[in-house]
């Protein structure tokens, strides 16, 4: 098992390097005016374009512009984004806890959620809950992420006033965010570790609207899948076997079927995990959220390399590492899978 | 049913508080802040932020483009023809370090912007004024130290004097523009930016300012001080130690909402006072007229747009044929005066109006903000007639226009519907005039657009141009003197012009440099180098909580564009 997760954390900085080379290159399609494009805010700095070029070495050939990146790299500074007006290791630092506060409040509802109704629908094949979640399913899939977080702003913000707008805390709680203590950089656990419960439950206020978005919009995909994993799995042989033995109903349909059913769902919420932690692009932008999805949607826009490269960085991390865990959880549920 | 009811109730109180609490003035906008270091700044996000966390040696004056009045400085006297000018300061200033301001910051922070000089910096304009050149150092050898040094200087009674190698009747108000403001040279220096010193000068020639250490830890003289930024919101607070008045709101808070209907709903619940609008049309149709909100209208608009008509296109792929057989245009197609008024009369200023500025635009006679000092409002102005386009066109390159027709390739923004849309009006009223004329328009990145029109590569663009500061100089030379900025665009080149516009640069006198700069308005409508866009009307919309920001206040040089007033001068009721 530790040579499987030594092996997989070795691939990390392979990835990165092809990742970055093959970045790096692709971005010589541009021309030197285009890359120097997110430095220009105006028409009045447009006159220094050439300066820009020159100074920034835009002209200079592939090999040059690339050692000089992985040069900076290799001494920890991924470079200045841009699009957050800040390194991109300080931009990483700041957002990353940001994106993962919500992936937890995101993934495991989610999860817990689609497990649940997959199974319900399954158990009740084509009776009345059942019907009622498949049109929930084709809802949830056809809903673009952008229509279901403005239409909950609308209602629960805008209408009702039940929940608060776009941002991060409120305005009278802003202010106080410099006096806490940093010990995570999730500020709900922040806010009360320093014992601020008020600004801990303001944040978690404000993370409702783009969870609930979230959880609406990605939900779809894996309750249909659990449904139909639960339906192949409860009319296998090995259940019929259980059932024959006279196991109770609720125990061939937890420990046999959907045990089972759960293997391609650990597969699945790897990369909703993959996805999450990578940045809800479209929910942190509507919601005014300061993750690392709000920055990328950015820097895409205005061609930030150096945040463009830095995300692609940190996507290659996160990717490999989440595939170790979704390959050891593997083993966990399939003894089949093991690795030693 | 009652758990939902229970938690509906629980999370009502707590976000019942959320409104913009009376002594904090709450924004939201879509756009970061780039930098706080006044040393770079040069677009309106930071500007909006250092100009009020800061302060330069004069400004202006309530809501007027000519009158300057003291800020950090408390008078200052011209001598020797023009060219040296000495400003005594205001004494008992603070920083928001506690650093107490004398002159030697002032020295330090105009040195300063003329050794970085940056290429992201609006300095150059600075650098023109005190070294005669807009390069730094690192692009122009003869730039020393000494002189450097020279220009700008303390004398033995603390005063600060400025020494000019010539006249420049905009010097003063070059130093009303925020880049311009006085830095806390001690905390600058202890934090790792230049020491003020000639040692250490030419390592920092042309740096890139935007994420200096200043920029991170900031500290003015402003009645403002820096709390606290983050990728969420930027804060600030009145500062205790202001030498003016207090200001009346204690916190400034300029959250980040990227989406439009988010900030408009909190505009609307009044969880923020003042919110990025969506242009015009989006405004007035969900948010003029709502309760809460103050909407007022028929602000100046600051900037000059105009169609380029360029005398001598490089990019033989826009050319066509390249000759005037109907199938193309030759490179010098423009040159010809009738080919650019039969356009000039062609395009429908009217109907720009009414489609893209709602009816609310006005036609200006030159490129020149209306508000601004040498506008001449009795030039001539060009309006949509086809016959009178028409007689032109015939006359055009003797009758060769007329008889053969063209294809004119016409680029434009990508993304700019205004752009679009007024090349659409032209394209159409063109080809309506003759069905030999052709005009084939198409979208073009900015970054690409920038770098091909300045190579000349550009047969027919639509660019504009914001003030740097309050001087006719700052347009006009730039639009139509064969060495301003825009010349490489257009190549249009008239030697009288030339020399008015030469003239207006050396005078003082603001009578003659009115009439110079009418007599260019003149020539220019009688040749016809580019299509004057008509100017949008400026508005606003804040919620009626808000006091302090009105037409009468509103100076639209302050970066600060929703109130057009410095945050020292807003309040709350």
């Amino acid at each position: 098992m530790l040579n499987f997760i030594v092996k997989r954390l070795i691939q990390i900085p392979v990835v990165m390097l092809v990742l970055s080379l093959m970045i790096v290159g692709l971005t010589q399609l541009l021309t030197p005016e285009q890359r120097a494009a997110p430095y220009i805010r105006s028409e009045q700095q447009a006159a220094r374009l050439e300066q820009i070029i020159e100074q920034r070495g835009l002209r200079d050939p592939f090999p040059v512009q690339y050692g000089r990146w992985l040069g900076s790299t290799l001494q920890g500074d991924l470079g200045y984004s841009k699009a957050s007006n800040q390194d991109v290791i300080a931009t990483i630092k700041e957002r990353l806890p940001r994106t993962i506060e919500l992936t937890i409040l995101t993934a495991i509802p989610i999860l817990l959620i689609s497990v649940w109704l997959g199974t319900l629908s399954a158990l009740h094949k084509d009776k009345f809950i059942d019907q009622f979640l498949r049109v929930v399913v084709v809802l949830g899939y056809s809903l673009p992420s952008f229509v279901v977080g403005i239409l909950l702003l609308a209602v629960f913000y805008a209408y009702l006033g039940w929940l608060p707008g776009s941002g991060q805390l409120n305005v009278v709680n802003t202010f106080a965010l410099g006096d806490i203590r940093t010990y995570t950089g999730l500020l709900t656990i922040d806010a009360a570790l320093n014992g601020r419960w008020d600004i801990a439950w303001d944040a978690l206020q404000h993370m409702i609207l783009p969870a609930l978005t979230l959880v609406i919009v990605l939900s779809a995909n894996i309750i249909k899948v659990m449904r139909n994993n639960m339906l192949e799995a409860l009319t296998s042989d090995y259940v019929r076997t259980a059932r024959a033995k006279g196991l109770a109903p609720k125990a061939v349909n937890r420990k046999h079927a959907r045990r089972n059913a759960l293997l391609s769902i650990v597969t699945l919420g790897g990369f909703l995990i993959i996805g999450l932690l990578g940045g809800s692009l479209i929910t942190e932008t509507i919601f005014a959220f300061p993750g690392v999805g709000q920055w990328v949607v950015q820097a895409a826009v205005g061609v930030d390399l150096a945040a463009v490269l830095g995300f692609a960085m940190l996507t290659a991390v996160i990717v490999v590492l989440v595939s170790t865990v979704v390959d050891i959880l593997y083993g966990v549920i399939d003894p089949r899978v093991r690795f030693d | 049913m009652k758990k939902v009811a229970a938690l509906a109730t629980l999370l009502t109180l707590t976000t019942a508080l959320a409104v913009a609490p009376k002594d904090t003035l709450v924004i939201q906008e879509s756009a970061d802040i780039p930098t706080m270091d006044p040393g770079v700044t040069y677009d309106t996000a930071s500007g909006a932020i250092t100009e009020n966390l800061y302060e330069t040696l004069l400004t202006y004056s309530g809501a007027s483009l000519t009158k300057l009045e003291p800020l950090l400085a408390t008078k200052w006297t011209i001598s020797n023809g023009g060219k040296t000018y000495t400003f005594d300061l205001r004494k008992g200033v603070k920083f928001h370090s506690g650093n107490a301001m004398t002159c030697a910051d002032a020295e330090y922070s105009f040195e300063r912007n003329l050794v970085t000089n940056s290429a992201e910096s609006g300095n150059w304009f600075i650098s023109e004024s005190l070294l005669g050149t807009g390069a730094n150092a690192n692009d122009d050898k003869t730039i020393t130290w000494a002189r450097i040094d020279k220009a700008v200087e303390c004398n033995n009674a603390g005063q600060l004097v400025f020494t000019l190698p010539a006249v420049d009747p905009a010097f003063l108000a070059k130093l009303a523009y925020t880049g311009q403001s006085i830095v806390d040279s001690k905390h600058a220096a202890k934090i790792g930016e230049w020491s003020g010193k000639e040692a250490d000068w030419k390592a920092w020639v042309g740096k890139d300012l935007t994420n200096s250490n200043l920029s991170k830890q900031p500290s003015g003289t402003g009645a403002y001080k820096f709390v606290r930024k983050d990728a969420n919101a930027f804060l600030a607070t009145a500062f205790d130690g202001y030498w003016g008045k207090k200001p009346a709101i204690k916190n400034i808070v300029i959250q980040k909402v990227s989406e439009l209907a988010a900030r408009q709903q909190a505009f609307l619940k009044g969880d923020a006072d003042l919110i990025e609008g969506g242009g015009r049309a989006v405004d007035e149709e969900q948010i003029k007229g709502k309760p809460g909100v103050v909407w007022q209208d028929g602000f100046p608009s600051t900037s000059a747009t105009a169609f380029f008509m360029n005398e001598n296109i490089k990019a033989t792929g826009l050319l066509g044929s390249g000759k005037l057989d109907g199938k193309g245009i030759p490179a010098n197609f423009f040159k010809d005066a009738n080919v650019r008024r039969g356009f000039s009369y062609a395009f429908n200023y009217d109907q720009y109006i009414q489609d893209v500025q709602k009816g609310k635009g006005k036609q200006r006679t030159m490129l020149l903000p209306d508000t601004f000092p040498g506008y001449d409002a009795k030039v001539n102005t060009y309006t949509f007639d086809a016959a009178k386009a028409k007689q032109f066109f015939q006359r055009a390159w003797g009758g060769q226009v007329w008889k053969n027709g063209f294809v004119l390739t016409a680029n434009y923004r990508a993304g700019s519907v205004p752009s679009q849309t007024a090349m659409e009006i032209l394209k159409k009223n063109i080809e309506a005039l003759n069905p030999k004329f052709r005009v084939n328009i198409q979208a073009k990145q900015w970054s690409e657009m920038l770098a091909s029109s300045k190579k000349g590569e550009e047969a027919m663009i639509v660019i504009g141009w914001a003030p740097d500061y309050a001087d006719p100089d700052n347009f006009m030379y730039t639009f139509y003197s064969s060495n301003g900025y825009y010349f490489p665009r257009n190549n249009w080149k008239d030697t009288q012009v030339d020399k008015w516009l030469e003239q207006a640069r050396n005078t003082v006198n603001t009578a003659e440099r009115n009439r110079l700069y009418s007599l260019v308005g003149k020539k220019a409508y009688e040749q016809a180098p580019y299509i004057l866009m008509p100017a949008p009307v400026g508005y606003s919309f804040m919620r009626d909580s808000l006091v302090g920001a009105d037409q009468k206040s509103f100076n639209p040089m302050i970066s600060f564009s929703y109130t057009g007033t410095f945050w020292k001068e807003l309040s709350k009721k």
